[in-house]
């Protein structure tokens, strides 16, 4: 595709054959990245809305807390890490987990909230225990909105990791650092485009997770008495 | 750690003033991120005001929503700078296309789906009651989006607008990397000469400007929200506090 | 020898944190094994707090709370209400378990093995009386009265001696209600339990308790006796307020007409004469007769269709209204005053007993 007169193509459809090994190579690191940040944002975030649940006045400190560090620009986030901690992976982590905690803490703590009243007073007059009833009445009823915060927190992690090409990291993120540098627009259209897909798939993954997680939310017929 | 932060001090000290001292980059910073709000606002809020007056493109906010979180704002903002090099070599008054028209097209860019669904959803949850009494009154649908659903969603329309800004104000450093000389020159500059210091107070300063956005728009936005529309309301209708992720 | 008690509250008060006066204050009651008991009064009254202190859902402020002779603060709570079977009003259904894994609840918390559990549950669905397709069904796909059928299986899954329920009919509409008013009372004679059942509706307490204790707010046991007892003689103001004013209707309903003599009414024999059937018919005021052989009812005539001088001996009417000897006189009464009659014929099957007149009726209502 050429534009206004300059001889430049927009896309160059070789660049990305010739180079898919790197692609799929960026694309892995990529989801390492978010893995990682996702999967530790969920411990910390667990045990966070594990307090909260258990002392009501912890609540509003741990949220105004995540909301604080979510409120700080990303790029900044990083930048305050850097002298610390370098150019790193764990800084890459520190920045992309703190992002994770309020989206995940208010899901945790709102999906296990919003349990009817009634079945966990039912499930406790039939004799649970604390510990099972978390696990075997709480956690799964709350599951479909824990997974929507994920779903969201996945989504917006996948954005963040390409931010981190700045400290060295980046998945996707390298080819719209490099792409940019050298004036390569190919290069940063792979970048964001696949950073899109990655984002989209996940998110599509997990509806599918979903739904095998929460099957009973599926049947919704009324029969007669 | 103390000398560090003595040192970080100090940087302060030396570096108000001059065409790369704090000062002139915040003023950059904050022109670039009024223009492109500006702009955004007026190209995205009066079309999701009308649509949202006539009950219609909730899926396109639908649409706007996930591909808000799912777009990279790093993709964007370099995208645009091959594109504003394009425009500037076909638009004759414009010199190069680096450096404020990049960003300021990707802020813009970025500020048009916030805005649209604030805006929408605000003049969509103005109850249908109210509306329905106001028709009977014999007001014209003109009047009614100026005189009824305008003012009732003011507040979801300011959260929309402080939420935008801040966002706007975080992902302006950005700009530094497409040869815009605003705050977040600083904290690039200092990744390249590995200068922890330089790198650590420009960080406070871009954090400083979205807090302080945050905290006028918030003011503002506590203003203008009348005492008899609940907390709940506002919550109920879907804006929660997304304030930047840059 | 003297058997203990099921359940024995003794002294047992409640004050809520932030509140001034108790929710329930020094309340003692005891209750035999095998009786239901139900526990009804005003909105502040404290029977739902009285009910969950039996389980340990609420803790006592103080008093003495014992099932089965043993005090329920010995062991940890979710191991005493896993003896005790807990119905409640929206019933509770684990929306996200069928109702196999729902009635199992109680069984599998308490580990027994799968075949046992699956015949368990088989066992209870019949008892509730809900078809065998509804194992593997979820909770959403239900209506009410399933539902609550389905949430009295499981509490009843690990047999337990004792059956609490807070209100359990309240969410259905009255025809449901009824049906599994009806259907608790046969439960019950087949399996025995001791029961304490929570409810406002005094008509409900009538209809299922073998005593009721009426509370007043505070917690106050007002009485405590059968039915037919409070209603006869309501110890106070109070509790004939919560009786209502048609207390002695009510009453009329827990009596059965084999309770009461019957009278051969205005009945003649085939072939009487007319002069007879005039005389039965001054006798108790009525404008029909009835024909009768012996325990043979052929039907009744209007007077004026005496037009001989002897009974007619065709055309007889069959009486549509048929009482029996376990229905309660409160249905007596109800056909005598919707057919205009002042006595109805009373049948054993095919059998003519006799009449019940209103006098009697009246008479049983004066006493």
């Amino acid at each position: 595709m050429i534009v206004g007169g300059t001889e430049r193509p927009f896309f160059r459809w070789d660049w990305v054959g010739s180079h898919v090994g790197e692609i799929l190579e960026r694309v892995l690191e990529h989801l390492v990245l978010t893995g990682i940040a996702i999967g530790v944002g969920l411990i910390i975030s667990a045990l966070l809305a594990g307090l909260a649940l258990r002392y009501r006045r912890t609540y509003g400190p741990i949220t105004w807390l995540s909301a604080g560090l979510y409120a700080i620009p990303s790029l900044a986030l990083f930048a305050f890490l850097v002298p610390i901690t370098g150019f790193t992976m764990l800084t890459a982590q520190i920045g992309l987990v703190s992002y994770t905690l309020l989206i995940l803490v208010r899901s945790i703590v709102t999906g296990i909230d919003g349990v009817d009243p009634a079945i966990r007073e039912a499930a406790v007059g039939l004799g649970y225990s604390r510990r099972r009833l978390l696990l075997e009445v709480e956690l799964p009823l709350a599951m479909p909105v824990i997974l929507t915060g994920i779903r969201v927190t996945a989504v917006t992690t996948v954005g963040l990791v390409t931010i981190t090409a700045l400290i060295g990291r980046g998945g996707l993120g390298f080819f719209i650092l490099r792409g940019l540098g050298r004036f390569f627009e190919t290069e940063i259209i792979v970048g964001t485009v696949l950073s899109v897909a990655l984002a989209a798939a996940l998110d599509g993954l997990l509806v599918v997770v979903g739904r095998m997680v929460a099957p009973w939310t599926d049947r919704r017929s009324r029969v007669g008495a | 750690m103390i000398d560090f932060l003595g040192e970080v001090v100090s940087w302060f000290g030396d570096n108000w003033w001059g065409p790369t001292g704090i000062v002139w980059r915040s003023r950059q910073h904050f022109e670039l991120s009024g223009a492109a709000l500006i702009t955004a606002a007026v190209l995205a809020m009066p079309p999701a005001a009308w649509l949202g007056h006539r009950g219609r493109g909730t899926g396109l906010v639908t649409a706007l929503v996930n591909a808000g979180r799912a777009i990279p704002t790093f993709g964007i903002v370099a995208l645009a700078l091959p594109i504003t090099i394009r425009i500037a070599d076909v638009v004759p008054w414009m010199s190069s296309g680096i450096g404020f028209p990049a960003i300021y097209v990707a802020l813009v860019a970025l500020a048009l789906p916030p805005l649209f669904i604030h805006t929408h959803t605000g003049i969509l949850s103005v109850s249908t009651d109210v509306v329905e009494a106001a028709t009977g009154l014999g007001m014209t649908p003109r009047q009614i989006l100026q005189r009824i659903e305008l003012p009732l969603a003011v507040p979801v329309i300011m959260t929309g607008i402080r939420v935008t800004a801040v966002q706007v104000v975080a992902t302006a450093p950005l700009g530094a990397l497409v040869a815009h000389n605003a705050l977040g020159r600083f904290i690039i500059d200092g990744f390249a000469v590995r200068d922890s210091v330089r790198v650590f107070a420009g960080a406070v300063l871009v954090a400083a400007a979205a807090l302080l956005t945050d905290a006028v728009f918030g003011a503002v936005e506590r203003r203008l929200t009348p005492r008899t529309r609940s907390e709940s309301a506002t919550r109920r209708s879907g804006v929660r506090n997304t304030t930047a992720v840059g | 020898m003297e058997v203990a008690p099921m359940i024995r509250l003794e002294g047992v008060t409640k004050t809520f944190p932030g509140s001034e006066t108790p929710a329930v204050d020094r309340l003692s009651l005891t209750i035999e094994e095998g009786e239901t008991v139900v526990l009804v009064g005003p909105s502040g009254c404290g029977k739902t707090t009285t009910l969950k202190m039996i389980n340990r859902l609420i803790e006592p402020t103080s008093g003495v709370i014992e099932v089965a002779g043993t005090d329920v603060t010995t062991e940890p709570a979710h191991e005493l209400r896993r003896r005790i079977g807990y119905v409640i009003q929206q019933v509770g259904l684990l929306p996200h378990r069928t109702v196999a894994q729902n009635v199992a609840t109680v069984p599998r918390l308490l580990g027994w093995e799968k075949t046992r559990i699956d015949a368990r549950v088989d066992e209870l669905v019949e008892l509730v009386r809900l078809e065998p397709s509804i194992r593997d069904r979820y909770p959403a796909e239900l209506s009410g009265g399933q539902q609550q059928r389905v949430g009295v299986a499981r509490a009843l899954a690990a047999d337990p001696p004792v059956l609490l329920m807070d209100e359990p009919f309240g969410a259905v509409d009255p025809i449901v209600r009824a049906n599994l008013q009806q259907e608790l009372q046969v439960l019950q004679a087949r399996l025995g339990k001791t029961i304490v059942l929570v409810t406002h509706d005094i008509d409900e307490a009538i209809t299922l308790g073998d005593r009721i204790a009426v509370l007043n707010v505070g917690g106050i046991l007002e009485q405590f006796d059968a039915p037919g007892e409070i209603l006869a003689r309501p110890a106070n103001p109070f509790v004939e307020s919560i009786l209502g004013r048609d207390r002695g209707i009510k009453r009329l309903s827990l009596l059965p007409i084999s309770g009461v003599a019957l009278e051969s009414g205005p009945v003649v024999m085939p072939g009487a004469s007319a002069q007879d059937a005039r005389r039965v018919m001054d006798r108790y005021g009525t404008d029909w007769f009835g024909v009768a052989e012996g325990e043979r009812m052929l039907g009744w005539h209007w007077a004026a269709d005496l037009t001989d001088s002897v009974v007619p001996a065709t055309g007889a009417r069959p009486f549509l209204a048929r009482l029996r000897r376990g229905d309660s006189l409160r249905d007596a009464l109800d056909v005598i005053v919707t057919s205009h009659t002042r006595a109805a014929p009373v049948f054993d099957g095919d059998r003519f007993l006799g009449m019940l007149t209103a006098e009697t009726i009246a008479a049983e209502l004066a006493r």
